[in-house]
């Protein structure tokens, strides 16, 4: 007869990482760092003609129902900074709450701020609500994106089930400018082989350009996009002067390799920065 | 004693007086208004926008009246159809209660909820024309206050929005004039893809015998989503219209 054994009680974890840049004598320099379990951040040597990398490590090996992640980066007024993170982060299957995901960028006048973490992978019937705001002030830049991944689909795992919440927020000197919501819950499994939903894709995408100049580039962004691998969709529009690109994926390596491609590109003609990315990412 | 029977329909007030000898009265005209303003021939220009479909149907995707169907099921169910019916909701909601913070945070959200410009274009220009047409033909101070808070927002009205805030000002309860909404909606998308594919009338018709359980189940879910739930889950359909901005041959504004 089966015999129904509760789960071991696990503390829930509420990591954060607060991350802030100023300019200072030339350059950009740390201007404010605190961070909580799990999270943790690492400032590596950086290449030639970088501006300074935050890198965030969460040292619990992936989220549980109702585990939480703030994580908060600036860049003040004048400098640059790039974020990222140096893993995926995993999502695993729970029927606890929801885990949360809060990411805060901001920009002073002058700055210009890279998001670029790593993709997020839902295990089947994994719950996730993240939202990334950013505020940017005057004539801050900010290239941000994020990736996710439903299922472990290199191990044949799909996301039958559970909540996949992906919003974004931006705020120019304040005002709320552009939002955008995917709400993907409950039987997932059929949406996601929908022809009109996701098409048969295992992972999307999202990759904006906010600030002067990025709308100009909506040519040199199509250019980038105009092969992508089989199996990957990637359309490029400007929506309220945001550069927009979306992603679908039917296969999450040819996507994500696609996306670190079109991301070192623009980073190059948006922020003027090197046309490649963080070692990590190719690890 | 003034017989309301005999008062011009279009300038009687909103029927929430709700005396009994009325209320059938009352539910026919806003089964009228809802014809009308929800009608192909309502000057929104919606005969102009296909929410992508003419790329999708370039593509293949989209190629005979069930792939059409299960096409614009989708939408309305996991696309623009389920963050407008949130909205719609509450919207209508916020003018029935005179709630004017939940109103305009609702219609901020409506307003920079933008998944694509072509999609924005359609869901402002549809708005904008909706007001402006009720404005001259059926005038009334208690909706122009509400659409002018969102002018005042430097915002625009969504179609959605539009809609919402005037049935409910003009006291058409939520649940008929949601599933007008919706149905207009896949009507709409239907009529494009009867035009693009093409495919006869009476295919376009099936489709939409086909769309009306999906219009019912998601009118009826709606008010149940909460606000912080809102959002879509057809990023393919944002693809076709990101992709239509660049297609060769156009007929469609979207």
């Amino acid at each position: 007869m089966p015999v129904s054994v509760p789960a071991p009680a696990r503390l829930r974890v509420h990591g954060t990482a607060e991350v802030a840049f100023r300019h200072a004598d030339g350059a950009s320099r740390l201007a404010h760092l605190y961070q909580h379990d799990p999270l943790k951040v690492l400032f590596p040597t950086v290449p030639a003609g970088e501006p300074p990398w935050a890198v965030l490590v969460t040292t619990s090996g992936g989220m549980v129902g109702g585990d939480r992640l703030d994580v908060r980066a600036e860049v003040r007024d004048g400098a640059e900074a790039l974020v990222t993170t140096q893993a995926a982060e995993k999502v695993y299957r729970s029927a606890e709450p929801d885990c949360l995901m809060e990411v805060a960028l901001a920009a002073g006048p002058g700055g210009a701020l890279e998001w670029l973490p790593q993709e997020t992978i839902l295990f089947d019937q994994a719950r996730l609500r993240r939202t990334t705001r950013a505020d940017l002030s005057g004539d801050a830049r900010l290239m941000a994106g994020e990736m996710l991944v439903f299922g472990r689909t290199a191990m044949g795992e799909r996301f039958r089930r559970g909540l996949a919440r992906d919003a974004w927020e931006i705020r120019r000197d304040g005002r709320l400018v552009w939002a955008d919501a995917q709400h993907l819950d409950g039987g997932c499994a059929a949406v996601l082989d929908d022809p009109a939903c996701y098409g048969g894709a295992v992972a999307t995408g999202t990759i904006l350009c906010v600030g002067p100049g990025a709308a100009g580039l909506l040519d040199r962004a199509r250019d980038l996009l105009d092969a992508p691998p089989d199996g990957v969709r990637a359309a490029a529009g400007i929506v309220e002067d945001i550069l927009l690109v979306r992603w679908l994926g039917r296969e999450a390596r040819a996507m994500r390799g696609a996306y670190g491609a079109f991301w070192a590109g623009m980073r190059e003609a948006f922020l003027g920065r090197p046309a490649r990315l963080p070692r990590l990412w190719h690890v | 004693m003034v017989d309301t029977r005999t008062m011009d329909m279009t300038t009687a007030p909103a029927m929430a007086d709700g005396a009994p000898g009325l209320r059938g009265e009352s539910a026919r005209q806003s089964l009228l208004r809802l014809l009308t303003w929800l009608s192909p021939s309502f000057p929104t220009g919606g005969f102009s926008y296909s929410h992508g479909l003419e790329y999708a149907v370039e593509e293949g995707l989209v190629a005979e009246w069930r792939s059409l169907a299960g096409w614009v099921s989708a939408l309305v169910e996991h696309g623009a159809g389920r963050t407008d019916a949130v909205l719609f909701c509450t919207i209508h909601n916020a003018v029935a209660t005179d709630d004017a913070g939940a109103f305009d945070r609702a219609a901020e959200i409506a307003a920079v909820m933008r998944g694509t410009r072509e999609l924005a274009l359609e869901s402002t220009a549809q708005g904008a024309a909706f007001l402006t047409t009720l404005r001259a033909a059926w005038p009334d101070p208690a909706r122009e206050a509400w659409a002018d808070r969102i002018a005042a927002s430097g915002r625009e009205a969504t179609h959605a929005v539009a809609v919402a805030l005037a049935a409910a000002a003009a006291g058409i309860a939520l649940a008929p004039a949601l599933a007008a909404f919706l149905h207009a909606f896949a009507a709409n998308i239907v009529s494009a893809g009867v035009r693009l594919v093409p495919l006869g009338q009476t295919d376009g018709q099936r489709a939409l015998a086909a769309l009306e359980p999906v219009v019912l189940r998601c009118a009826a879910a709606a008010p149940l989503i909460p606000l912080d739930d809102i959002g879509g889950r057809a990023p393919l359909a944002d693809w076709t219209s990101l992709r239509h901005e660049t297609q060769y041959t156009r007929l469609f504004r979207s």
